[in-house]
This record gives C-alpha cells, structure tokens and sequence, in this order.
C-alpha cells in the first residue's frame, strides 16, 4: 500500500482510494521545521500529480492558489533556513576573524609609523622654536595621546580576536593548529577559501599560497620558483639559514596538507604528526643532507 | 515603440529587443510595460532570440534546474504560470529565495539537482528547464525527467561545451549529449547560441507519452 509522504502530509492511498490521512494545519513555521528535520521516501511519479487536488480535499487550503501560495511561503522559509545553516560555517567565521587582525595590525603599523613622524617634529619644534609650541600648549600633546591611546586600544582588540581564533581555531583544526600554529592555520584556510579547500590542496599549491605574484612571474617569464608563500611565517621556515628554507617549506607544506585532510575529514587530533615534522626538519638542518631529498 | 508578438505567447519583441512583461527586478532596462530581456546575459533569451518554436506555453508549470540567483527564472516567471527553481550553492541560492519574494510564481528551492530532494515538495511539471554546466549534466536532467516531467512534457537542456570537454571539438560533445539525452527523450532540435553565446548549445526535446 504506497503511503505519500509529502510536505503538508501523510496519506495512505489503496487502490486510489485515501485509507488514512495525516494533514498539518496550514502553519508556515510547524511545516518548515517537519521538513528540515524528516526524511521522505520516494514514492510513485503518477502520485505526484494529485497534490494540489489531495491538499484541497483533505482540507489544507481551499483552492489551488491557495495551495501554492502557502508552498510559496514554506519554500522561502525554508530556503532561508537552510541557507542560514550554509553560512554558519564554523570555517566562514574564522575567515572573518582573522582577516580582522590582519586588517587591524596593518592598521597599528600605519598608525604607528605616524606617530612616530609626529613625535620626531614635535621634538624639533621644542629644540628650535618655543614659539611654536606656545601658539597651542595644551592640544598638542593632547592629539599625540589620543592616537597613542586608540594604537593601544587597537592592539587590545587584536589580542582578543586573536584568543578567540585560537579556541576556534583548535576546535575545528587541531591538527593544522598543532602544525602551523593557529592564526597561520587560519590565514592558510582564510587564503584558500575554507577548510575543504584548503584539504583538497596539494601540497605543492599550500606551499606558495599567498606568493601567487612570484609564482606567476615563474610560470610566465621564467623567473625563479617562489619557495614559500606564507608559510614563511612559520617559525621553521623563519628561523632557518636561507639556502635551507625551500627544503623546510616544502616539508611543512607536505605536513600542512596531510594536517589539512585529518581536521576536515576526522577533525581528530593526531600527536605524532608533530613529532615527525620536527624530526623531519631538524634532520634538514644538518649540513650534507641533501641525499635524504 | 513597435511592438510583435514572438511565436511564444507573452515574450515581445520591442523595437526588435526582446522582452516580456512584468516589474523591472534587478536593474535592467524597462520599456513602458515590458521589461528588456538581454540574449547576452540569458541563455534562454538567446534561444527565444533564434528560434521562434520553444515548447513554452503559459499555462506551462516549469522546473528549472540550476536558477542561480534567478535572473532568468524571474523571465521565465513572466511567461509560464508557475517556476520550481533548483539552485544549490548557497551564495547565489541567497538571490534567488530574495527574489522569490518578489515574484508570486516562484518557488525557491535550495537543493542539489543531481541528488532531488525535493520529491515531497515539486508536483508534475509540464516543462524541464535545465541550466547547468556540468560534465553529467545529461544524466541531471534524466534523472530530474523521470521524477517531475509529465509524459508528453518538454524539456530545454542548455549545453556548455566547454564545461564538458574542454578539449574535444563542441559539435562533437553536442552529439554525444545528445545521444545519452535519447535514452529517455525525443529530442526535437539542437540550436547553437552563437552570436550570443560560444560553444553553447540548446537541446528541445519531450518525454515520449
């Protein structure tokens, strides 16, 4: 006996005859959630011609306008939700923290740099005109602490969002945090556009994100390969002697891409895959090395 | 203003441009009472633009596989009396449930047309219109045929060769679509979109009765 489990309902049908019958009330937000939280089997193409004529029957609307008008409106609620649900991702809001500092330390550094030119007048001010700085004793001064303060502010913020990140950043990406460190893990994820895509990188590719410029100019012209994009960051690559540092990008990049794989698919943390990194780089450190690559 | 009738009933040819009528939706030029309709930016108005036979009529239920965010689908809307619109990616889905808002004959869906989940929710449908550049995008618009589209129904496939093969010659993919699409359809006509669109095919075709 083929039951039709539509989205206002549940009807049994018998040799085209309704047996039994479960209608909702025409209420938008009750239908929504029926439909977001149930599965619906498949049923009989030849069935699926009767939902208007089995809607009014039943008694859920009185007309076929009606009847579309109510789905028209169960539909957007529905879209909506789902589409709600497709932005909340976890990965979507770490993109937008970290781009948050990284917009704010550029913004400290210019702010900074201002002050500092300001501070190296004022001073000459002081030395060879007393005049100046009398015509407005008080603002000036004032101005300068004022921008100190908002740098100082700045940098309090950045600390936040940072802290927040790296909570983030652990829940969703431990082994990436382990590997990179959190916020260089974001920025990585942030640069490819999310966690999947970023786990759907190879290593290759993970190696020169963020030094796309030289990478083309090697492509196009001929010039030299790019060694790191910003992995340079990592305190691995950072801290190694430069004819070094390509051989150590390439092996953080290759661990970044496994580390990538393991967050998005398993989201569990692996302990061992750190141990096996430092004991990869450290054995690149060594002098006459070069046969192990 | 001189304005024809195009073969298919409630799309005008407005000094020559094509158009239908209805509320201007995303800033598009209006003309008096009928909204421009530009065969650059619309793979089915290139069509319209082409060929004067497209099994479109207006009392036609439609299932649009692959809305976007509905710029063609609101035209569509114009024409027939009601448009069941699939989109799947979320950012432009976002455009398309906003302009279901608008237009009282639309109906938004936020699925993945190769796996339909919306088997409880779409009725039979009189006309399949698939827009989705795909490399099975054929077996797309089967499997979407053989749950919705009524026998005798039409479909219009709306093929990107380069989506397919980017290195194979497109009549040939066209060819080779068109072979998978017989295997459920009859497939009526093949029309390129050149000028309007290159390595571009639309393929009519109805499900046998």
């Amino acid at each position: 006996m083929p039951v039709l489990k539509t989205w206002f309902g549940e009807i049994e049908l018998h040799d085209d005859h309704i047996v039994r019958s479960i209608v909702l009330k025409p209420d938008v937000p009750v239908i929504v959630e029926r439909l977001q939280q149930e599965r619906f089997p498949a049923f009989d193409k030849s069935c699926r011609g009767r939902f208007r004529a089995l809607s009014i029957n039943l008694g859920l609307v009185k007309s076929e306008r009606e009847y579309l008008a109510l789905l028209r409106t169960v539909a957007i609620q529905l879209g909506k939700a789902q589409l709600a649900t497709a932005f909340a991702r976890p990965d979507a809001r770490i993109i937008q923290l970290i781009d948050g500092v990284d917009d704010i330390d550029e913004a400290i550094n210019l702010l900074s740099e201002r002050l500092l030119a300001w501070e190296i007048v004022e001073t000459e001010i002081d030395e060879n005109s007393m005049q100046e700085l009398a015509s407005e004793p008080a603002t000036r001064p004032l101005l300068k602490q004022e921008l100190e303060v908002s740098i100082e502010r700045l940098g309090n913020l950045r600390e936040r969002l940072a802290g927040v990140i790296q909570l983030e950043m652990r829940e969703i990406a431990p082994n990436l945090s382990m590997l990179a460190g959190e916020l260089l893990g974001a920025r990585l994820i942030a640069r490819a556009g999310g966690l999947e895509s970023l786990a759907r990188m190879p290593a290759s590719k993970i190696q020169v994100i963020g030094a796309s410029k030289a990478l083309f100019k090697h492509l196009k012209f001929g010039a030299k390969p790019p060694k790191h994009g910003i992995i340079f960051q990592h305190p691995l690559v950072r801290g190694s002697a430069a004819d070094n540092r390509g051989k150590i990008a390439r092996t953080i990049a290759a661990k970044l891409a496994i580390a990538a794989r393991l967050d998005y698919y398993s989201k569990k943390a692996y302990p061992e895959l750190f141990a096996q990194l430092q004991k990869r780089t450290e054995k690149l450190g060594k002098p006459g090395t070069k046969d192990l690559l | 203003m001189s304005i024809k009738r195009h073969k298919v009933a409630g799309v005008f040819l407005v000094d020559g441009q094509l158009a239908t009528k209805g509320e201007a939706l995303y800033g598009e030029r209006v003309l008096g009472a009928y909204r421009l309709w530009n065969p650059k930016k619309s793979k089915l108005a290139a069509l319209l633009k082409k060929e004067e036979r497209v099994p479109i009529t207006q009392d036609q239920i439609a299932l649009y596989l692959g809305a976007a965010s509905g710029t063609t689908a609101s035209y569509l809307a114009n024409i027939v009396s009601f448009v069941y619109a699939v989109e799947f990616s979320p950012s432009v889905a976002k455009d398309l449930v906003r302009l279901s808002e608008r237009l009282k004959n639309v109906i938004p869906l936020v699925s993945d047309a190769l796996r339909p989940d919306y088997g409880h929710i779409v009725e039979l449908v009189d006309f399949v219109y698939q827009d989705i550049a795909q490399p099975n995008q054929a077996q797309i618009a089967i499997t979407n045929a053989e749950m919705f589209l009524k026998s005798g129904g039409y479909a219009c496939i709306m093929i990107k060769a380069r989506s397919i093969d980017v290195t194979a010659k497109p009549k040939v993919i066209y060819k080779r679509e068109v072979r998978k699409l017989e295997e459920l359809f009859n497939v009526l006509c093949v029309r390129e979109l050149e000028p309007f669109y290159k390595a571009h095919a639309a393929v009519i075709a109805s499900l046998p009765g």
